[in-house]
């Protein structure tokens, strides 16, 4: 039997549904390293996954991660955001109250303590904006990226979410800059961000999207934004 | 610090959580919980119908891949196009123990072995493609469409098929041989060499 006659086969044999005489000479082909039925197979494979991952998204219960971690022998509490941003702002009251109260005269350390809470304050409102990008139903992921890579969420009721890694720090008095580019028009300035010491990046820009075709892409700019890119761009993602 | 430990958590590739993962680092299988979880039940879910079936199913599902994944190659291996085999593959096993339909139990174990998954588009279940097979599969005849679906959801062969559709087996293999072709067409599935 020869490779043409195989064709159609591959995806059967990969989802463990081919039948003889088809399965035995696939088999035979792959036991004897034939490179076109390898070829074939990992092609197969990922026809066969694709048709997986387009499953009807559900939602399995929050318990079942503790049941599986509880599997392996790791008791450990539900992890969700939630608990995170409950504790941060525990935390901040906590620590608000202890410094006021032990460091009442000192209006510096209290200034610090405000300004620490007001960074959180923002902080939490950031992290708020990107989850809700993240989970929204309607929200679409694309990968970018050699050199600075990451991913970027497009929601179209809430917004746009860019997470970067290996993205050095920019020069002084430079910033990179997100641009949102409709369809076949010109690029949207979708704000400034600076990258950590350690590369990577968040930002978010909030606010209705459209997604058709619509891509996400970052500049290298002066601090203060520009109105169109004047630089190179570093990453670039499209919607399809 | 939150926005760090955020970053960090999604910007990491499956190739460092893989590493530890077989090192047996229980929060990577958290993290692939939490990255895979949701799609794995999702597909578990389509084949066997039933909610708590599905979730004990995906347990399995993670246990394998738990004590499977020294056999992954974590740097050329797609770890998703992996996972949703055994995911598949733990569904069907059931759906045949349940039907009375056991013989091919040995052949699931054969197809998803976790160093067949290498040298594949690693990123699928991170990009649009989940939307772009939905739209390919629309594009079937309804009868296309049906032969594949009871292909992968059901674990059904082209002469089971026959019999549940209760067609000639030369019309069903017609029917998936076209449309596994559409598919790859439409899909325009490339594989590195």
């Amino acid at each position: 039997m020869n490779h043409e006659e195989l064709q159609g086969q591959y995806e059967l044999y990969a989802m463990g549904v081919a039948e003889d005489p088809e399965r035995n000479e696939i088999r035979e082909h792959l036991d004897r390293g034939c490179e076109v039925c390898m070829k074939e197979m990992r092609r197969a494979r990922q026809v066969a996954s694709m048709i997986g991952a387009s499953s009807a998204p559900a939602a399995p219960s929050a318990k079942l991660r503790r049941r599986i971690l509880a599997s392996v022998g790791v008791e450990q509490r539900s992890f969700g955001w939630a608990p995170w941003l409950g504790l941060v702002a525990a935390l901040s009251l906590v620590g608000a109250f202890y410094f006021e109260a032990r460091e009442r005269s000192s209006l510096e350390e209290l200034a610090a303590v405000r300004s620490q809470m007001r960074q959180q304050a923002v902080d939490l409102t950031r992290l708020n904006e990107a989850m809700t990008i993240m989970n929204g139903a309607d929200t679409r992921q694309v990968n970018f990226g050699a050199g600075p890579k990451g991913k970027v969420f497009v929601n179209p009721a809430s917004g746009v979410l860019l997470i970067a890694t290996n993205l050095p720090p920019a020069p002084a008095g430079k910033a990179y800059e997100m641009w949102v580019i409709p369809k076949g028009a010109n690029p949207v300035p979708a704000g400034t961000f600076q990258s950590q010491a350690d590369g990577t990046a968040m930002h978010v820009r909030t606010g209705p999207v459209d997604m058709n075709g619509v891509t996400i892409a970052v500049t290298l700019e002066d601090q203060a934004g520009a109105a169109q890119p004047t630089s190179p761009i570093l990453m670039v993602a499209t919607l399809q | 610090m939150l926005l760090s430990l955020l970053m960090a958590v999604l910007a990491e590739g499956d190739a460092e959580l893989i590493k530890r993962l077989q090192s047996r680092d229980p929060q990577a299988l958290a993290e692939i919980y939490d990255r895979y979880g949701r799609v794995a039940y999702s597909l578990i879910l389509r084949v066997v119908r039933d909610a708590a079936i599905a979730e004990d199913l995906v347990q399995e599902t993670f246990l394998r891949v738990w004590n499977r994944a020294q056999g992954f190659d974590a740097e050329r291996g797609a770890f998703g196009p992996w996972l949703l085999s055994v995911a598949r593959n733990r569904a069907i096993d059931y759906l045949r123990s349940a039907g009375g339909r056991e013989r091919n139990a040995l052949e699931l174990d054969e197809v998803d072995h976790p160093a067949l998954y290498t040298n594949m588009e690693r990123d699928i279940l991170a990009s649009d493609d989940a939307r772009v097979i939905r739209a390919a599969l629309l594009k079937l005849t309804p009868q296309q469409r049906e032969v594949i679906e009871l292909a992968y959801y059901e674990g059904l062969t082209q002469t089971e098929m026959a019999e549940r559709m209760g067609q000639p087996l030369g019309t069903v293999k017609t029917w998936v041989r076209t449309a596994l072709k559409n598919l790859r067409d439409e899909l325009g599935v490339a594989v590195p060499a």
